[in-house]
């Protein structure tokens, strides 16, 4: 607000009055926000402290927690093979589901991106696995599907998948690709913002498909790429639905299928050790954490922002 | 700045209003409105809707006997009220009356969530059968009273059985004889003769206690050693290598319902189960299921028992003792009430009811009376209730073995694990 041009007595009044509909509307602010403040504290701070202290003690949920220092986390890392267990599968899963799941995404954006007849169809018909996906029910008609006797055994004739060790895991990262309609949109909106000359002018200098592909596509997009692996790899670590479900809750068959948050899951509320499932989850944190601080820190030398040309 | 005070203490208002309203929000669903004074029971079970309409038929009968009492009740399927009652409990809100199985009453009452009820006179506990009653005892303290009352059996398609012209099973045969029967079914109708037995902790405590031994000493220690552990997995292990039992991808499905067991998809010819449960093969299996008794020690010792099916116990911190104890002597003892029950919690285990009530079961009921009084008498006293970190036992049992059906590990290995795993849990 400008006072300038205002006698310099009025000026003060005015100002001395402005800031009172300013502390209003901060008190407003405040009102509007409490709901979320509280349950952030009260639903997020609050049980995120609690399962920090949690994770010293000794829980059965029962007796009241009994202070171990960090006997939960030596126990982790020395004691338990299952623990180690959950780990790999987990990591074999995120190495697998992530890149293909991604990569599909991005080819089924590029066939979209060109198509002219029945775009918003498709791009409906593939994004609404993801919109299903995260649901109980689908994970268990995926179980049905690749059980013994279902749609899978009888096609292929190659039994159960979800009942044989050497495949379930693939079984449960083939749900998670097939939910790419979610990286496929953000892609798609991706490949609509580079400029279409860049394209002409490669053609004119006569890059093959390929060509433009590396070097216009590839860069342009590298921020929605970097974005999409980011929260795909996220979201991968803390996999469970599709894993309890397949797995009927057991991470099986012969621990195949034992996802961090499934072990987690088993340690808390099957074996009522709460405070060695809260240690975990937040070990998970921090791995989350670091992975991601990792990929940021190699974005720097593949991400292309278009801004940085302006500079 | 005066300002910012005024803006704190009008936050600080905002807020606690926003809480009191919060506060009073929760404290009006759990209030006594409307109640006329009348005592209020929380009680609540799991089990399926014709339970519940049974169940809900008896207690307004206990309401019309005493006038005082409200009972409200509520049920859901057993994991559900599992998670749900340990939840309440760890919250210090367990409710009045509560359904319990047998894995939970001793971590209850350890954890000091169920009340002594050997203390209370309104219940009277003199018609159920000793051994039978001392199944809900911890630490000397009467925590939990058996409601009903249940068995292991080998349930079988009688008519593939007799198809394959083996002798059908008999009482006291033997565990050498049965793995004799499976293997002789199997040659002849092509299908394994039974589900693997070598998953489950249930089987293998009938096999134990055939050779003595039992699954928890009175201290609630391991009562068993990896030897024993690994001679029954390579026994069980043997039999599938043959072909004689469920191939593993079969085993691993098994979920506790009947519907996924090998006899219940037609893919074999006999499975263990608990009795009254065994009902649900009555829409899966041609003809009907048949119940047999267990197979027995080598000397002929029965490793089979009668199990309490379920209890009921009451919170440590109910308001109402004595009423809650008349709930749960009014569900036991009372005839009218047994009448409206029948065997929907399995045999009643007050004798005196049970002997009124069997002449008029019904259909599987009574198949399931007649099976468990075919065995009376003959069968040793049931185990004390299980220690705590059973409960997770049970599913490291399937695991492990998941392993040796798998082919992962041997017998032995497995069995190692499976003893230092339970260690620490009961430990702990």
């Amino acid at each position: 607000m400008t006072t300038t041009d205002l006698p310099a007595g009025r000026a003060r009044t005015r100002t001395a009055s402005s800031k009172r509909p300013k502390r209003q509307r901060e008190g407003a602010a405040w009102v509007f926000l409490s709901p979320w403040v509280l349950g952030a504290a009260v639903l997020t701070l609050l049980p995120m402290a609690v399962s920090l202290y949690l994770s010293f003690t000794d829980y059965d949920l029962f007796n009241a927690p009994h202070w171990v220092g960090l006997r939960n986390y030596t126990q982790m890392f020395t004691e338990d093979p299952r623990y180690w267990r959950s780990v790999g599968t987990t990591l074999t899963y995120v190495v697998i589901a992530v890149p293909l799941q991604l990569g599909l995404a991005l080819v089924v954006a590029l066939a979209l991106k060109n198509m002219k007849r029945g775009k918003g169809f498709y791009r409906s018909a593939f994004y609404a696995p993801s919109l299903l996906g995260a649901s109980m029910s689908v994970a268990l008609v995926w179980r049905a599907i690749f059980n013994d006797g279902g749609t899978v055994d009888h096609l292929l004739g190659t039994g159960g998948w979800v009942n044989r060790p050497g495949w379930a895991l693939l079984a449960v990262a083939l749900l998670t690709v097939w939910q790419f309609g979610a990286p496929m949109v953000i892609f798609l909106a991706g490949l609509q913002q580079i400029p279409g000359e860049l394209y002409e002018a490669a053609q004119v200098d006569g890059a093959s498909r390929w060509r433009q592909f590396l070097s216009i596509t590839v860069p342009m997009l590298s921020p929605v790429i970097f974005f999409n692996l980011v929260l795909q790899t996220i979201q991968a670590f803390q996999v469970f639905t599709p894993a309890f479900a397949v797995s009927a809750g057991k991470g099986g068959p012969a621990d195949s299928t034992l996802f961090y948050t499934l072990y987690l899951y088993d340690r808390g509320f099957v074996a009522s050790h709460m405070g060695y499932a809260s240690a975990m989850a937040w070990v998970l944190l921090l791995v989350i954490g670091a992975v991601t601080a990792v990929l940021f820190r190699t974005s720097r030398s593949w991400v292309f922002y278009a801004s940085e040309g302006d500079r | 700045m005066p300002g910012d005070r005024t803006m704190k203490s009008r936050t600080a208002a905002v807020v606690l209003a926003f809480c009191a309203t919060l506060a009073a929000g929760c404290s009006g669903s759990g209030g006594s409105s409307g109640t006329g004074g009348k005592v209020v029971l929380r009680y609540t079970w799991w089990g399926n809707p014709d339970r519940a309409a049974r169940t809900e038929q008896a207690v307004s009968l206990f309401e019309k006997k005493h006038p005082g009492i409200q009972v409200q009740t509520s049920f859901a399927g057993y994991d559900a009220y599992k998670q749900k009652l340990a939840t309440q409990a760890a919250g210090g809100d367990a409710p009045d009356v509560m359904q319990l199985d047998y894995r939970m009453i001793d971590q209850y009452a350890s954890g000091g969530v169920l009340l002594d009820l050997g203390k209370r006179t309104a219940l009277r506990t003199d018609d159920i059968d000793a051994g039978l009653l001392a199944t809900g005892v911890v630490d000397g303290k009467q925590y939990a009273v058996p409601q009903g009352r249940g068995t292991e059996t080998v349930v079988y398609d009688a008519k593939q059985w007799k198809a394959a012209g083996v002798a059908p099973p008999a009482q006291g045969w033997t565990w050498d004889e049965w793995a004799d029967a499976m293997r002789a079914l199997t040659k002849k109708s092509h299908k394994p003769g039974a589900t693997d037995p070598g998953q489950s902790e249930d089987a293998f405590e009938v096999w134990l206690r055939g050779r003595g031994k039992a699954l928890y000493t009175k201290d609630r220690r391991l009562g068993f050693t990896a030897d024993d552990l690994a001679r029954w997995w390579t026994f069980t292990d043997g039999l599938r290598r043959a072909g004689a039992v469920s191939p593993a991808e079969q085993t691993t499905q098994l979920d506790g319902s009947v519907e996924n067991t090998p006899l219940g998809r037609g893919k074999a010819v006999s499975d263990f189960n608990w009795d009254a449960p065994s009902s649900g093969y009555l829409a899966l299996v041609p003809g009907g299921p048949t119940l047999a008794p267990m197979p027995s020690g080598a000397d002929g010792t029965p490793g089979q028992y009668f199990k309490p099916s379920m209890f009921m116990g009451a919170a440590a911190d109910t308001g109402h003792p004595d009423q809650a104890a008349q709930l749960i002597d009014f569900m036991l003892n009372d005839p009218e009430a047994a009448a409206i029950l029948g065997a929907t919690r399995g045999i009643p285990v007050n004798e005196s009811i049970r002997q009124d009530l069997t002449p008029d079961l019904k259909d599987f009921d009574k198949t399931v009376a007649d099976f468990q009084s075919s065995l009376e008498g003959s069968l040793n006293a049931p185990p004390q209730a299980p220690p705590s970190g059973d409960n997770a036992l049970q599913t490291t049992f399937q695991r492990d073995y998941d392993q040796v059906s798998f082919e992962r590990m041997s017998p032995r290995e497995a069995a190692r694990n499976y003893v230092t795993e339970a260690k620490a849990e009961l430990r702990s």
